[in-house]
């Protein structure tokens, strides 16, 4: 691939403004109203998503109601690397686009089940690991480091090839992960596969604590250049950007525990309507100097929205996440996409890792970067950017 | 690939040349410029193989004729040299099995000849080099006027096509053997 954009590098000019104004709306202005995605969330909808674009699908598109996070490891055959990566990718572009368009793989034996794909993407990203086994996108992410009370499980970890599945139809996502799973038989190891669902409501959707999940999201051309950057300042390629992957266990049992004013003493946002402490609606912004009448701060300094706050335009986020429910264990599918995550979703993950009030109810079990390729064009094939 | 383009070309041409031919000949069979060949005619679609260490394996896909007149395709090849037979279905359920065709496989104008598995088919009878799966492979069809067109065929993993086969040299349990290897490969519960 081509030169790497420098790692310290400061995003500038109009881009610097923007993020500048999205990091206002923590303190100045409502940054809700910027999510401006309110009503009938598009993605309830049947139909298909278009495959083909500057950038993969499932990004900065409205989140499906299910998900399917899907990692495997490449398992390498004789010849050149890079040669069976290719070819690889090839079949999973070929899929992908199949199963977005409503048709089902070849060889499928069960295709009837890919014909309404109700908003089905496919978005793929390698980890760093084969990036440099193949020689390419050296330094793209790095890997993902320990954070404070990270107690991983290792069926959760860093995996090759990622494959985020989406779409508003639990039965089309079944059948897509495993039409690309059979096609990935001999090729790749299957390391994990991390389901989720969640209920859109006005940009963001309750987790399982009972919380408004998503209010401060970016929206629109901020939430574009907090993920792909700009041309100048691109991501670790040209129209593509970073995975962070996280698994978050929480402990409901001891969650019920809690009475909501602690429960949004902890968050700094109310339950009931995700509205800031320090305001009374949720397009009030989080204001951290706001005082009570005993001049204590009415959002406390460990609180989640306190420390998640980015400190600059460079740690603004695109959270993309999803509940979960297996078995007998509950929690957040935390995905973030982001320019670069050492600048952004690292440093504010280490900040919450370290002192977030809401710790003592999560327990990260699950952890992993990727480097999401590019978009592409008919006829091309998903990492032909990097490889060719 | 070069093959993929100059096909694609071929067939992009065969399209261009059966909706300028206002005057269909059906004497016409050689390849003369104003004419259509059959090859010219085929337009293939969805096509694969069947991902295979050695043995036996299987090519399936959508073939139309986008031509005016019938194309019969008399024989496939590859340039491994594998020996390619075209199959069909003889009987139904449980008691269905496969044979070579008796003649060529023709198609009708604006007709698809559908080969998949559990019906018409193309058969490797004993592959002189594994069938990895991702990767593709180009067969080459012959026609009743002589001409020829490739077609690219994606490799897939596939556990069916486990079909009986009529006569008794081809081994079929040679088949089911790899079959079988596939299936204890695959531990993935996605």
């Amino acid at each position: 691939m081509g030169s790497a954009p420098s790692r310290r590098s400061v995003i500038g000019g109009s881009a610097m403004a923007a993020l500048g104004g999205m990091l206002a709306g923590f303190g100045a202005a409502p940054a809700a109203a910027d999510a401006g995605q309110t009503g009938q969330p598009e993605g309830q909808q049947g139909g298909t998503r278009q495959f083909y674009g500057r950038y993969q699908a499932g990004i900065l598109d409205e989140a499906q109601l299910h998900a399917q996070f899907v990692g495997w490891d490449v398992i390498w055959g004789e010849g050149g690397k890079k040669e069976q990566l290719r070819a690889l990718l090839r079949m999973l572009t070929d899929d992908a686009q199949r199963l977005a368009s409503g048709r089902g793989v070849l060889a499928d034996t069960e295709a009837e089940m890919a014909a309404d794909p109700a908003q089905l993407t496919l978005t793929v990203g390698l980890g760093q690991r084969l990036l440099d086994q193949v020689g390419a996108g050296k330094n793209a992410v790095g890997s993902m480091p320990e954070f404070a009370g990270d107690k991983l499980d290792e069926r959760y970890g860093q995996s090759d090839l990622l494959v985020q599945f989406c779409s508003n139809d639990p039965t089309v996502l079944a059948h897509a992960v495993r039409a690309v799973g059979k096609n990935l038989r001999g090729l790749a190891k299957h390391v994990f596969t991390q389901r989720g669902f969640i209920q859109p409501a006005s940009g963001a959707f309750r987790n399982l604590f009972g919380q408004l999940d998503g209010i401060n999201n970016p929206a629109g051309d901020t939430r574009e250049l907090a993920v792909f950057g700009t041309q100048e300042n691109p991501s670790w390629i040209s129209n593509g950007t970073t995975l962070a992957l996280r698994r978050f266990e929480m402990d409901l049992d001891a969650w019920d525990e809690l009475a909501v004013s602690g429960r949004d003493f902890a968050l700094g946002r109310r339950q009931k309507d995700g509205s800031p402490l320090s305001g009374t609606s949720v397009a009030d912004p989080v204001d951290l100097d706001a005082a009570n009448e005993l001049g204590l701060p009415k959002i406390g300094a460990n609180a989640h929205v306190a420390l998640a706050r980015p400190g600059s335009g460079d740690e603004v986020i695109h959270r993309r996440g999803y509940n979960f429910v297996d078995g007998e264990r509950s929690g957040l599918l935390f995905a973030s996409y982001q320019r670069d995550a050492r600048t952004s979703f690292i440093p504010v993950q280490r900040r919450l890792a370290a002192a977030d009030a809401l710790n003592q109810w999560l327990t990260p079990v699950g952890s992993a970067l990727y480097a999401v390729l590019p978009g592409i064009e008919p006829g091309m094939y998903l990492g032909q950017q990097l490889l060719d | 690939m070069k093959t993929t383009k100059t096909t694609a070309a071929l067939l992009g041409l065969g399209l261009l040349l059966a909706g300028c031919s206002a005057t269909p000949d059906p004497a016409a069979q050689t390849p003369a410029a104003q004419h259509e060949t059959q090859a010219q005619a085929l337009q293939a679609s969805d096509t694969w193989a069947k991902a295979a260490k050695d043995g036996m394996s299987a090519g399936f896909g959508t073939l139309h004729n986008a031509g005016s007149q019938a194309i019969e395709i008399t024989g496939v090849s590859d340039a491994a040299g594998n020996e390619i037979q075209l199959h069909e279905t003889v009987g139904t359920g449980a008691q269905a099995s496969m044979k070579q065709m008796d003649g060529g496989l023709t198609i009708e104008p604006g007709q698809d000849a559908v080969l998949e598995p559990g019906g018409s088919h193309l058969m490797f009878m004993d592959l002189k080099q594994p069938l990895a799966a991702a990767q593709r492979t180009s067969l080459t069809f012959t026609f009743a006027d002589g001409s020829s067109a490739a077609a690219d065929f994606e490799i897939r993993n596939f556990s069916g096509a486990n079909e009986n086969y009529e006569h008794g040299g081809q081994k079929p349990e040679h088949t089911m053997d790899h079959s079988k290897m596939d299936h204890s490969k695959m531990k993935h519960d996605g």
